[in-house]
């Protein structure tokens, strides 16, 4: 029975008022190394399988990064161009400078036990300088955002979770909105409160806005899917799949 | 007489605390997402079955502190497991005589009944704390893996149990 009132007393604690980020934080110590042993199994893998790739294969892979390098500088080359020219409108129009951002890579050691929340968790923690709400990427868009630190791990809530929305900002006409998560272990979100003769097409890019100073303007969050105009209903239903493969993405990128 | 006493009472721990780790590893493994469902409880059948084997030496206590730390190790709302693990403890120790006599298959359809509880209470917190992202009733299926795992676990612990004689 007393131990019933302390669950009660600690879960409500934990919940509305956060004061055991730090019994957590020191208690997570013991748990470092059964975190470290789970995710061993695939650390030895990709070493063993780095030991015996054959010289074919190796030469044939490096010829792929190295046309994609090129292919990649070319664009960079484009992009200098763009983002100095950016900078001067910026400043004619008294806006602020765009700064570059920071960041550190990460990878993927583990997903959330419960499947029912879109959590993962990466090998960098506190000692490494990560902190909560800190934006998560992958190569191909905005990924997640740290929610939990260990001192070796830390948790990164999914764009696509319940619990989550991220401010958005359509790329072709800089309509802005929320774009949240739904339940279920579908990767899929939806746009909040779009009316039905607001301008969106599906394919419509959505990137960050910056709103709501958690995530840095710009990063790539979603592609509207579909798009439903229901008259009975005072908003559309309008889908959005990630553009992040966050179902699949190991190596992700930590914004500083 | 109190020496040997406490000599037998700290016999073998090493065994228990290995298999609690071991549960613990099982429950962090990764697993496809669409295998995620069907994940059994791990801590909680290793824990119904120490509570059934030695209800003398593993009691709600040891079960809350090993619950406090499976939701440092998933991330879950603390005491969350605490809770649930020392219920199902409860239950398993008020059930331990009779455990013992069922055969495998009234075993395993009781282990059904406490994983199910353990993950309705579980279900209920969240829903209480608005941490609840389930849809529908795929919470449950869990409970029907753990109890078709059930003699799995059981032999193998018996068995770990005799040859260290852990009593």
């Amino acid at each position: 029975m007393a131990l019933v009132l302390v669950s009660i007393v600690l879960m409500f604690a934990d919940n509305r008022f956060g004061y055991l980020s730090q019994v957590r934080y020191y208690a997570s110590y013991s748990v470092t190394p059964i975190h470290y042993l789970s995710s061993l199994p695939q650390a030895v893998s990709q070493r063993v399988g780095n030991v015996f790739k054959g010289r074919d294969e190796l030469l044939a892979e490096n010829r792929l990064l190295q046309e994609e390098l090129l292919m990649q500088q070319y664009q960079l080359q484009k992009f200098d161009h763009l983002t100095a020219e950016n900078q001067r409108l910026n400043e004619l129009l008294n806006a602020s400078a765009i700064v570059d951002d920071i960041v550190v890579r990460a990878q993927l050691v583990g997903e959330s036990p419960d499947p029912f929340k879109k959590q993962v968790l990466i090998n960098k923690g506190s000692i490494h300088g990560v902190y909560e709400g800190q934006p998560v990427l992958d190569a191909d868009g905005l990924f997640g955002q740290v929610v939990m630190i260990e001192p070796y791990y830390s948790w990164v809530q999914l764009i696509t979770d319940a619990q989550h929305s991220t401010p958005v900002q359509i790329n072709r006409n800089g309509i802005r909105a929320v774009v949240s998560g739904t339940q279920g272990s579908q990767h899929v979100m939806v746009l909040n409160n779009i009316t039905a003769n607001t301008d969106i097409v599906e394919g419509d890019m959505l990137v960050t806005s910056g709103l709501g100073q958690r995530f840095p303007a710009g990063y790539r969050v979603g592609v509207i899917t579909d798009i439903v105009r229901d008259p009975g209903q005072p908003f559309a239903l309008v889908r959005v799949a990630p553009t992040a493969r966050l179902d699949s993405s190991r190596n992700l990128l930590l914004v500083f | 007489m109190a020496d040997t006493a406490t000599l037998k009472a700290s016999h073998g721990l090493w065994v228990i605390v290995v298999t609690f780790i071991i549960a613990a590893l099982l429950l962090v493994m990764p697993l496809p997402d669409s295998m995620e469902y069907y994940r059994p409880e791990w801590v909680a059948l290793v824990v119904i079955y120490w509570a059934m084997a030695l209800p003398h030496r593993f009691g709600l206590i040891s079960a809350w502190v090993l619950g406090f730390f499976v939701d440092v190790l998933g991330g879950s709302l603390l005491g969350l497991n605490g809770l649930v693990l020392s219920l199902v403890t409860y239950m398993a120790l008020s059930l331990y005589q009779r455990l013992r006599m069922f055969t495998m298959l009234q075993q395993a359809s009781t282990i059904f009944i406490l994983v199910g509880l353990h993950q309705l209470v579980s279900f209920w917190v969240l829903t209480v704390s608005n941490q609840n992202t389930s849809p529908n009733l795929m919470f449950l299926i869990s409970a029907l893996t753990s109890a078709i795992i059930w003699p799995l676990v059981f032999y193998s612990l018996r068995y770990l149990r005799r040859s260290f004689r852990v009593v």
